[in-house]
């Protein structure tokens, strides 16, 4: 009898024995976790003929357990957290009998009568309880059915250990490949934003990237340029806001992040209709330059730091790609006004008389340097039917263009009235009338010009409000001013008619007509160069030729500023000879 | 390196679109016009074949993020089918399963439209 109980317990053991390692490799193997979990307890319930039997693993954050598995037990819930309320010193047991003091959080009556708990733990760490039903044919847990499942739940739990490893692992795997993935996002388009100058072209690429990584749908791009603001894309369900609201969402939403609260959208009804849950604020060097509005990802899964930071990188690279177009839009511009400006320039340059030509009984020389491309200084000799010569000279109030405009239409004014048989008096009052007519209050014309009568060697003149020209007779070291005339063009209707006066010329007589920009240059120590300095340089070179004397005063007074023209300066010289 | 490519076939009354290539930044806005293009005809039961699809960029992903709710609301969907693993894979990565029947086989795709309508 005994030899045979002998023999069967043996047969026992060997069975148990096998159990034990094929259960261990194949739990060793798995990764994973729920099928772990569910060997040990089919394992366990199929062995020892129980009809309950479930599994708590342990948080030790919330120190509560939470229900992984059951099987029975109707009262217990998987996925419920639970709190062990046992008697002293009891989960350093191996295994124990629950008893009337033990007790598991909520209750929910369930039956724990009979039932053990075991203690699932590796060397060091606990990681949970085994709580085993009591034996469906009503006998007590014999020692080696309690040691049998000691040795289950040791291996089970070092396979459990494992499989959350394992799991954890792929998750850091995953997050890994996802940042790889970001990264690749970000090399892609960077090399795509810079062979881009198409600023919608951009926008889109960048919508579709961040729709994609990002997995959602809503999405608005707002971008500044100076003073402005512009939605250049949106996707999804976002409404079409105003202008006003375009800007006072920009203005309003400085930080970095903002995540839109309740507050927010009942201020911004359009951002709480359009289900935007957040707005970035791309930053350039200092300056707020773009906003990012984006709804919810479409699993619901909130957005995390890394998630703000790729958004961030992206949206840094498609703004400056986008700041890009704009800048070189404007320098596109800068250069087609350039290029405008330098057409004006041959323009203007084609009004002046080229080459200057000879009139008997007079040396002439004549020359304007302009600071800009155009400019608002004149002059002009033109021939009249009579065989008289006009000589001019004029200045229009400003620089750049529109002086040059109103220096074109003066110029077309005088050669219009050129042939017309009326007085310089009249044609004078003339130009003057219809100056004023054209043109805004604050531009004015100081304008002198003369007919030279080559048979009386006389000339008329009117100046109005010119810089008076310099006569310096050939007897004399006195200049003569030529004020006689009126007010400058284009002050006011001709009221009074404008005086001509007519001077003789004699031989080596010397006339100086020239413009503001001689006698009003300065130097460094913002000295003006002055009709002193000016009358002295002719006075030094009256004895020269006309050509001489100007470029002898061009000169002077380039070095007297140091070789800068802030102004246009005009010459006009003429010298009687025999 | 194949170069990208859309083509566009009908197959029992679903529009098929087979993407070839590299669906990438650059890519992406030719897929765009073509989802445009058939929504705005109203047709809506689209499968995309990837088979002959190398590669993906978030880009290319965005463009059915921006069009799915669209063909969603007309009443149609689009179903994505034959990817390899790479392609997959990053339709994975960025939780795509969730929102979009992904298949194997493109006739799998047409059986799903069958048996929802």
């Amino acid at each position: 009898m005994i030899a045979m109980g002998e023999e069967k317990n043996q047969s026992h053991s060997t069975f148990e024995l096998k159990t034990v390692i094929e259960t261990s490799r194949m739990l060793v193997e798995s990764r994973d976790t729920d099928f772990v979990l569910n060997n040990l307890l089919l394992i366990l319930m199929g062995r020892l003929l129980v009809t309950k039997a479930a599994i708590f693993i342990h948080d030790p954050v919330e120190e509560t357990y939470t229900l992984r598995k059951k099987k029975g037990f109707d009262k217990l819930e998987e996925g419920a957290h639970y709190t062990f309320d046992l008697g002293p010193e009891k989960n350093k047991e191996p295994y124990f009998e629950v008893g009337s003091a033990d007790k598991i959080k909520p209750e929910n009556g369930a039956d724990l009568q009979n039932c053990f708990l075991f203690n699932l733990r590796t060397s060091n760490n606990h990681h949970g309880y085994l709580l085993l039903g009591p034996k469906a044919i009503r006998t007590s847990f014999s020692r080696e059915d309690l040691g049998f499942t000691e040795s289950l739940c040791i291996i089970s739990t070092a396979a459990l250990v494992n499989s959350q490893l394992f799991t954890e692992l792929t998750n850091t795997y995953r997050n890994l490949d996802r940042r790889i993935h970001e990264l690749n996002t970000l090399f892609d388009l960077s090399k795509e934003f810079n062979l881009l100058v198409d600023r919608e072209k951009i926008s889109s690429i960048f919508k579709f990237a961040l729709l994609g990584q990002l997995f959602i749908r809503t999405f608005f791009l707002i971008y500044k340029t100076g003073s402005k603001y512009t939605l250049l894309t949106s996707s999804g369900a976002v409404v079409k806001p105003t202008q006003k609201q375009i800007n006072s969402i920009f203005l309003e939403a400085d930080e970095d992040i903002l995540v839109v609260d309740e507050n927010l959208k009942n201020q911004h009804e359009w951002i709480k209709k359009s289900n935007i849950t957040a707005l970035i604020s791309v930053t350039i060097q200092n300056e707020r330059v773009a906003l990012i509005g984006v709804g919810e990802r479409v699993n619901k899964v909130p957005f995390s730091e890394s998630d703000y930071n790729f958004l961030k990188s992206l949206a840094n690279l498609a703004v400056i790609s986008i700041q890009k177009t704009f800048f070189l839009e404007e320098r596109i511009d800068k250069e087609r006004m350039e290029e405008e400006l330098s057409i004006a320039k041959a323009i203007q340059e084609g009004l002046l008389p080229d080459p200057i030509p000879e009139i008997p009984g007079i040396d002439l020389a004549a020359k304007t340097v302009s600071s800009r491309e155009v400019g608002g200084d004149y002059f002009d000799i033109a021939e009249a039917p009579d065989g008289s010569t006009i000589f001019a000279i004029a200045d229009v109030t400003g620089k750049g263009v529109p002086a040059a405009l109103l220096m074109a239409n003066l110029q077309s004014m005088l050669h219009v009235l050129l042939p017309v048989e009326i007085t310089l008096s009249e044609a004078t009052d003339r130009i003057n009338n219809i100056i004023h007519k054209n043109t805004p209050s604050d531009k004015f014309i100081t304008f002198f010009w003369a007919k030279y009568l080559s048979e009386h060697k006389i000339l008329r003149y009117v100046n109005a409000g010119h810089n008076p020209p310099l006569l310096l007779r050939v007897d004399s070291d006195e200049f003569v001013e030529l004020t006689d005339g009126g007010l400058l063009l284009g002050a006011m209707e001709t009221f009074m008619p404008y005086v001509q006066t007519d001077i003789q010329l004699n031989p080596g007589d010397l006339l100086v007509c020239y413009t503001d920009g001689i006698d009003e240059t300065m130097n460094k120590s913002f000295e003006e160069y002055g009709t002193e300095r000016l009358k002295s340089c002719i006075l030094e070179n009256r004895a020269k030729s006309s050509a001489e004397i100007m470029d002898g005063i061009v000169d002077s007074v380039k070095r007297f500023s140091g070789n800068v023209f802030s102004d246009d300066l005009t010459l006009l010289v003429l010298k009687a000879c025999d | 390196m194949k170069t990208f490519k859309i083509e566009h076939r009908n197959s029992d009354g679903f529009e098929i679109i087979d993407l070839y290539g590299e669906l990438d930044a650059h890519t992406a806005s030719q897929l765009e016009e073509s989802l445009k293009n058939l929504i705005s005809d109203q047709k809506s039961n689209i499968i995309v074949n990837f088979r002959e699809l190398d590669y993906i960029a978030s880009a290319g992903l965005g463009v059915f993020m921006a069009y799915i709710e669209d063909v969603r609301t007309i009443g149609g969907d689009i179903k994505l089918s034959n990817m390899n693993d790479k392609v997959y894979n990053v339709f994975d990565l960025l939780g795509f399963p969730t929102l979009y029947d992904i298949f194997d086989d493109e006739k799998q795709a047409i059986k799903k439209f069958l048996s929802d309508s």
